[in-house]
């Protein structure tokens, strides 16, 4: 009995670089695909396939992926050299990491590419939340406008020292979380790098006790 | 791609609805022992062998209804993440019942206990029922946690979903004997 997975054929029709790694994609949306903010999905092309989170918003026309290309990833070089019109296939969207309205304030966490379902929800209508997005420099922050216009707090959160007309918080994202979010009981939204959901749910266990905690891993 | 993030190594887990609990919350030992159940499904699924596809179907659904099932305990009552869960519905309750009788009225009647065991799938189907068992007993001691709306409604539905599993695993592992020719064993007071 083997599960079987529905796919939609789409077309890659547009790739806008954000940086000499980063870069955004977008594709068609097939007609009736219904996806919710925050949700992921998998990208298949030839025999590869990979997890992706739209940075999109559900009602847009169009996905929108924000993908950082990897040196030694096979899948990524495909996604930023491939051409305009290719066709590539795509699944239902899956996953739970969605936003969940409560009387708890959320705090978004995201290292890298990590901001994208926090920024497919801020497109989708989420305000005031709390959002730390941690980078190893300025250039990495994308969306910075649009995040920084809807959320109660904006912290770009920078590993190394920098230069930088922008203000920013000079530190790994559980540094700040650590040193400046005020004990209480939040709702944590954290998606990113292992180590990063690892350390900051350790933080809450000891500060931010009864909190609730949401995670989507990005590799 | 690494499995691992380490955020349960201090003794604590995150629950489905977000919260983090100690992984000796009795909820946790509840959806253990609903995944334990899953797992031995998977043994006798596997000692089946594909010889009855028919079997081994209604069990692979069995295991997915197990999983939905799990959701719902892994979610506390008041979360607005049970909103997101498929619910367990009568149906599946009655497609259980179904089967059982469809089962039975292939055995011939029980004069007493049996003892567990015989042909290695009827094994397997009595170390299930009592895995499920232990897991109804144990999604029973968290009832007081379900009081009132879809969460209390869904809880009465697990448990009595794993009643049902029980009965059917029961009638299942005399019917993986007669299947394969060997006798039930009944137990004699010495």
């Amino acid at each position: 009995m083997e599960a079987e997975i529905i796919t939609f054929p789409t077309k890659l029709i547009d790739r806008r670089w954000l940086s000499t790694r980063t870069f955004e994609i977008k594709f068609r949306k097939p007609a009736s695909y219904k996806i919710n903010s925050g949700q992921r999905i998998q990208i298949y092309y030839q025999s590869m396939q990979r997890d992706y989170t739209p940075v999109s918003a559900p009602g847009d026309p169009e996905i929108t992926f924000c993908i950082r290309k990897v040196d030694t990833g096979k899948f990524t070089s495909v996604l930023s050299t491939a051409e305009i019109g290719t066709r590539f296939d795509i699944s239902a969207p899956g996953g739970y990491f969605t936003f969940k309205p409560s009387p708890r304030p959320p705090v978004f966490v995201a290292t890298g590419t990590g901001i994208a379902p926090f920024c497919s929800m801020a497109r989708s209508g989420v305000t005031d939340f709390t959002l730390l997005h941690g980078v190893d420099s300025p250039q990495d922050l994308y969306y910075q406008a649009k995040l920084e216009s809807v959320a109660v707090l904006y912290m770009p959160c920078i590993s190394r020292a920098c230069q930088s007309s922008i203000k920013y918080f000079h530190g790994r994202v559980t540094d700040y979380l650590q040193k400046h979010l005020p004990t209480a009981v939040y709702d944590f939204y954290l998606c990113g790098r292992r180590e990063m959901i690892r350390d900051v749910t350790w933080l809450v266990d000891e500060k931010f006790q009864d909190s609730r905690i949401y995670t989507e891993t990005f590799y | 791609m690494k499995i691992y993030t380490g955020t349960g190594d201090r003794g604590q887990t995150s629950l489905f609805s977000g919260e983090r609990v100690a992984k000796s919350d009795r909820r946790i030992a509840a959806y253990g022992d609903v995944d334990e159940l899953n797992s031995s499904l998977g043994a006798l699924v596997a000692a089946l062998a594909d010889k009855k596809p028919d079997l081994t179907d209604r069990l692979r659904q069995i295991q997915a209804d197990l999983f939905q099932l799990s959701a719902i305990l892994a979610v506390t009552p008041d979360s607005p993440a049970m909103d997101s869960l498929a619910e367990i519905t009568d149906s599946q309750i009655m497609e259980l019942e179904e089967t059982i009788d469809q089962l039975d009225a292939q055995l011939p009647s029980l004069a007493g206990f049996i003892l567990p065991g015989g042909h290695p799938t009827a094994a397997w189907a009595h170390i299930c029922r009592t895995v499920c068992r232990r897991a109804e007993r144990n999604v029973s001691r968290i009832s007081d946690e379900y009081v009132a709306g879809k969460a209390a409604s869904q809880y009465q539905l697990a448990l009595v979903y794993l009643n049902r599993l029980s009965d059917y695993l029961f009638v299942l592992a005399r019917y993986c004997n007669h299947l394969h020719g060997v006798s039930d064993t009944l137990w004699k007071q010495k």
